[in-house]
């Protein structure tokens, strides 16, 4: 193990700020100097984001990765307009985020799928609710149930579906309304690791074919890495920027392939030990 | 033996024959003029049931009810979802309905009758009262409960306030409510009674308390078999309706696996 880690450098990173002056024009999510406090009558104040900057371009997959309590999905519900900031901006495509929009399509942890509709229903509200005539929404939500392997199934309650087939259905009814960037909220984080594992390449698959924007949560080195073309990592709370990796690996990615690629376990190996660091500091 | 206990409908039937088997015994064995034997109280339902003034009563108690019954729900569901869903709403009709919830309404029956009068108002008041709070309750409970995540999907496809209220948490809460709404109806049976013993014009308790008074014991009993099947044909009913609105919470088939 020590030999592996004395031969690995560090590749492309840099500090996130020397990064943020270095990107040109085509950013599609900007965030300058965010930071959150939340007011508990229990504890006072309390700062959980602290000066966050960092930026993504457009068809950029990038992946927040932290521990546990660091913020990273405050930031994400900040980018969907869902929790206000406390200080700093956030812009998408330019202007300022003022509250949710369909530009902007959310996968949580939680699913949060519309209990009381059948797995179609669920993914033709979106289309619906945009003003798409109920025969042309039909056959979107269609489309996208095979998209995800789901298309036996239109007819099943959420509660009737497993864990995976919940966040499959869940996928399939954001990209429904066609947002142009995905917010995923550390969406494999309750899964095991089969299903976990098998939904990565699946989102891979999608992903390939519009290259949409991605803002990934999680707190998986592994699924950071393999998933995305750029990994911030946070400090613990409050969570702030601690490093930015471009992660220069050949697309479309196979997981096999990669395992044995040496520049896939550099990256790994480095954000583990920078992660290792940062659990040792004071 | 096995099999036929196994039948829907065999275990609360001989349940029903067990109770009237006891009552019957203990009539018997105690001969007490207040308590009539079964058969003298079930035979005298045919004759009750037959007696068109006894049907108008029945009809005028019921319609009571529903009225009473119905409104509680447009007012108590709305509240319920409110509270659910802002914290200052919460805040103040939390304490409100807290002081309220475990007074007796009928025993308010008195003090309306003084603003009302004795007619249909005050015991429609009373329902009304006795109905809400359950239902205030659960749709506070179950409102509350709505994951925050589903509503910021719903805001993300673009459903507004109000539509994320009436067409998110109000389908979501729908079976809690289902849960106060039959609480509800159990209350609404029993304070529409006990209105009528207390204003005593017309109704169910009329025909109950009157039969008392005149020592009519097996009449007496005829009227409590008779509530006691209103109120099951009433939950019976109830129970079909949120079958229809709400089956998607019932599990119904088994979990879908294969597929992961």
């Amino acid at each position: 193990m020590d030999a592996v880690i004395e031969k690995t450098a560090i590749p492309a990173s840099a500090n996130g700020k020397t990064q943020l002056m270095q990107e040109s024009s085509d950013e599609m999510i900007e965030i300058s100097a965010v930071s959150k406090t939340y007011n508990t009558s229990q504890r006072g104040s309390h700062l959980a984001l602290d000066d966050v900057n960092l930026t993504i371009k457009e068809g950029q997959f990038v992946s927040i990765l932290g521990p546990s309590g660091c913020g990273k999905s405050t930031l994400l519900y900040m980018v969907g307009g869902f929790v206000d900031v406390s200080a700093g901006s956030i812009k998408v495509k330019g202007a300022p985020v003022t509250g949710p929009g369909p530009d902007r399509g959310p996968v949580f942890q939680e699913f949060a799928l519309f209990p009381w509709k059948t797995v179609l229903e669920n993914v033709m509200y979106g289309p619906l609710e945009q003003g798409m005539p109920k025969k042309d929404a039909i056959a979107r939500a269609r489309e996208l149930l095979t998209l995800v392997h789901l298309s036996k199934f239109e007819n099943f309650y959420p509660k009737e579906l497993s864990g995976g087939m919940k966040q499959r259905v869940a996928l399939a009814r954001t990209l429904a309304y066609k947002p142009s960037i995905l917010l995923m909220d550390e969406p494999f984080g309750a899964l095991d690791a089969y299903t976990r594992t098998r939904l990565q390449n699946e989102l891979l698959d999608i992903w390939e074919r519009d290259r949409k924007t991605v803002m990934f949560i999680t707190h998986s080195v592994e699924e950071a890495v393999f998933l995305s073309d750029r990994v911030y990592v946070m400090t613990p709370s409050p969570g702030h920027i601690r490093k930015v990796y471009d992660i220069d690996l050949p697309r479309p990615r196979i997981r096999s392939d990669l395992l044995l690629d040496r520049r896939y376990q550099d990256y790994v190996v480095s954000i583990e030990r920078l992660m290792d660091e940062q659990d040792k500091e004071p | 033996m096995a099999r036929l206990l196994s039948l829907p409908g065999i275990p609360p039937l001989l349940a029903c024959l067990g109770l009237l088997v006891v009552w019957d015994i203990l009539a018997r064995v105690f001969m007490i003029s207040g308590l009539a034997p079964p058969l003298e109280a079930l035979g005298q339902i045919p004759g009750i049931l037959s007696d068109p003034e006894a049907l108008i009563n029945i009809a005028d108690s019921l319609k009571r009810m529903a009225i009473g019954f119905v409104l509680a729900l447009a007012v108590a569901m709305p509240i319920g979802l409110w509270m659910g869903r802002s914290r200052l709403a919460a805040a103040f009709f939390n304490p409100l309905f807290m002081v309220i919830y475990p007074v007796p309404k009928a025993a308010l029956m008195p003090i309306i009758m003084l603003w009302l009068g004795v007619g249909d108002a005050s015991k429609v008041l009373v329902i009304f009262l006795g109905v809400s709070l359950p239902v205030v309750y659960h749709s506070f409970q179950g409102a509350r409960a709505v994951e925050e995540k589903m509503l910021w999907s719903a805001a993300a496809m673009g459903v507004g306030p109000v539509g994320r209220m009436l067409r998110i948490v109000l389908p979501t809460t729908m079976p809690e409510i289902m849960v106060g709404c039959r609480t509800g109806l159990v209350l609404a049976l029993i304070t529409m009674v006990t209105s009528e013993m207390i204003a005593r014009q017309t109704g169910i308790g009329n025909i109950f308390f009157t039969a008392l008074d005149m020592a009519q014991y097996n009449d007496v009993y005829a009227m409590i078999i008779i509530i006691g099947i209103l109120g099951f044909v009433c939950d019976w009913a109830f129970e079909a309706v949120r079958r229809w609105l709400v089956s998607w919470a019932d599990s119904a088939h088994e979990i879908a696996v294969g597929s992961a």
